[in-house]
This record gives C-alpha cells, structure tokens and sequence, in this order.
C-alpha cells in the first residue's frame, strides 16, 4: 500500500532527477506547491514528459500498478492534475485506490 | 564475420530476432560483445551466452509491454534499438485482404511505435541511444503490389524523423535503414516478378549482404555519429 508521503517522495525524486538535467539558474523548487503545467511552470513540454515517465515507471515499481497519468481520464479531469505537485499527488493516490494500492 | 569494439558492454534490442535480418544482426552483435535481447513470436535457435529471448508478437501491444518488463528484468538501460520485425504482403490492391493489411500496419507501424516509445524510456536514463528502424527501399520505389507494405514503410520513416526532433536533446538517435532484396523469408513472401524487376532497377543491381548492413549498422550505432539523426540510408543506390 503506498501513501501521500511515498506518492510526493516519488515526484520529488522525478523533478530533482529533471534538476540534475538542468543549468543551475534553471533549477525547478522542489515543494508540494511546485506548478507542473501552465501558469507561473517553468517546465516546457518535454520536461513534463520527462517528469510522468519517472514516475509513472516508479509508481509500477511500487505498487505493480500501470497508472497512466496522460490518458483521456488525466486531461478531463476537472482540476487538472497537473496544476502542481498537490494536485498530481491527489491524482495518483485516486488512482491508486482503485487498484486497492493506497491508504 | 568483422570484429567491432564499440558494441562491448552494450545492451541492444533487437525485434523479430529469430530469423532473416534479425537473426544475422543478433548473430553478429553478440559476437560483437553486445548484451542482445531478442523479440520474437517464436523460440529462437540462436544459443550464444550474450543472447537473451523474450517471446513477444510485435503486433500484440499487450505482448509489448509482456516483453519490457522481462527487459527490465534484465537489463537497467538500453543503448540501441533494432526495429526489425516486420510483416510484408504483397497483393494488388483489388485483392488484398484486409487482415493482411491490419497485421502489416499492426507490426511495421503500431508495433515499432510502441517498441521505441518503451525503449526510449530505458535509454533516457543514460542519455544516450540508438534507434535504428529497418526500413526498405520499397518505399521510395512504390512497386505495384506493395501498397501497403510500402506505405507503411513510409510512415515508418516519418515516425523516426520526429521521433529524432522529440528525443535529441537526450542524445538518442532515430535512423532508418531501407534494406535491399536480403535472401529471407519474408523475402519469398514477394512475387518473383517483383522482385527481379526491383532488383534490376537498382543503380547496383544486386542482392544485399550481411556485411552492406553491419556497414550501416556500424555506422549508425556509433559513438560519432551523434549528429547523424532523422536520416534513411537507402541501399543498392535507390534514393
């Protein structure tokens, strides 16, 4: 079972992991309040990329559950999940309820 | 067979490894000093202590994911991608059957798609990658008959072209290579006809050997060739 603090953990790691690509005036704040997509974000569209690959691939690590967090459902969802690190967490953990993953 | 060193500690895929070009790629390359991991439907024959088989169909997308998590099973990373698995059919139009053109569209595009999209994933971690799509000259020669098979070669190498532009900045690599007439089975599959017109319509009129693609194979997998992206080498002299 995975819960919020190992879901943020995972994110936090995708993004550090995407710091450690990038120049040291470019770094990205690492926090729950950390925009992803749109807004005052500062990652283009292939940093994005980047960041739902490691944690998608992480999250199957976890839980044996494939989340897919770029799929029809993701991008309908009323509050984007991508509006920033709390949002992709929510996101996430909703999912993995319904494989029975999350506390 | 030639010795090349820069394939020692290598991980490479190579798709639809158990016979014809993939075969002979995988028979060279871990003779090369490649760890190969080979994807194919059937078992292969091929028993040599850097070759690793997965049973994966290439038209199955389920079977796809199957086979890469063996992979990463295996293996941390990938360095180079042999997109080789491929169906050809050749029939008029008027007469090809539909499911023939599903399972041509199904391997040859769909398949190879979903290949590199998993492989890309195993080769960012190291920034650094290779893929080279097998393609083939009938697509620039449009013979009759080949309609789909051409087509879908076609759009193989549209694929690999922007498949280059998305992942340069990771420093992987996406080639095609347009195979000649090489002896397979699948070259069989081509009416007689066909074939001896496509092959006397070559600038160098011959059948392709093992060595004109390691050549190729060499040169795309290597380290120089860095800056050499969202190219197709034709061989035989089609252009």
């Amino acid at each position: 079972m995975i819960d919020r603090e190992t879901v943020e953990k995972v994110i936090f790691d995708a993004l550090r992991n995407l710091n450690e690509e990038r120049p040291t005036n470019e770094q990205i704040k690492v926090s729950s309040e950390t925009e992803l997509f749109g807004g005052q974000s500062s990652l283009d569209s292939l940093s994005l990329v980047s960041i739902v690959v490691d944690i998608e691939a992480e999250i199957a690590d976890l839980s044996n559950a494939e989340v897919s967090l770029t799929d029809e459902r993701a991008m309908s969802q009323e509050i984007s999940p991508f509006n920033n690190v709390n949002t992709l967490t929510n996101y996430i953990l909703l999912l993995l309820s319904e494989y029975g993953n999350a506390t | 067979m030639p010795l090349s060193t820069q394939y020692f500690g290598k991980n490479i895929l190579i798709t639809g490894s158990s016979r014809g070009v993939g075969r002979l790629l995988a028979e060279y390359l871990t003779s090369n000093g490649a760890l190969v991991i080979g994807f194919s439907r059937g078992e292969s024959s091929l028993a040599h202590s850097n070759y690793r088989h997965i049973k994966v169909d290439i038209g199955d997308p389920h079977s796809i994911q199957h086979g890469f998590r063996n992979i990463k099973d295996l293996v941390s990373h990938l360095d180079i991608l042999i997109n080789n698995a491929g169906v050809a059919t050749s029939q008029y139009a008027m007469v090809m059957l539909s499911k023939d053109v599903q399972e041509m569209l199904n391997v040859n595009i769909l398949g190879s798609f979903l290949v590199s999209r998993e492989a890309s994933k195993l080769m960012r971690k190291n920034k650094w990658g290779r893929i080279i799509n097998m393609g083939s000259i009938m697509s620039s020669l449009e013979p009759a008959g080949g309609s789909i098979y051409a087509a879908s070669k076609a759009a193989l190498i549209t694929m690999s072209n922007v498949m280059a532009k998305e992942l340069s900045s990771l420093n992987i690599t996406c080639n095609t290579l347009a195979l000649s007439g090489y002896p397979t089975e699948m070259m069989d599959s081509l009416s007689p006809e066909v074939l001896k017109n496509v092959i006397e319509g070559l600038t160098i009129p011959r059948l392709t050997t093992g060595d004109d693609i390691f050549n190729v194979i060499d040169f795309l997998s290597s380290d120089r060739s860095s800056f050499i992206t969202a190219q197709t080498i034709y061989l035989g002299g089609v252009n």
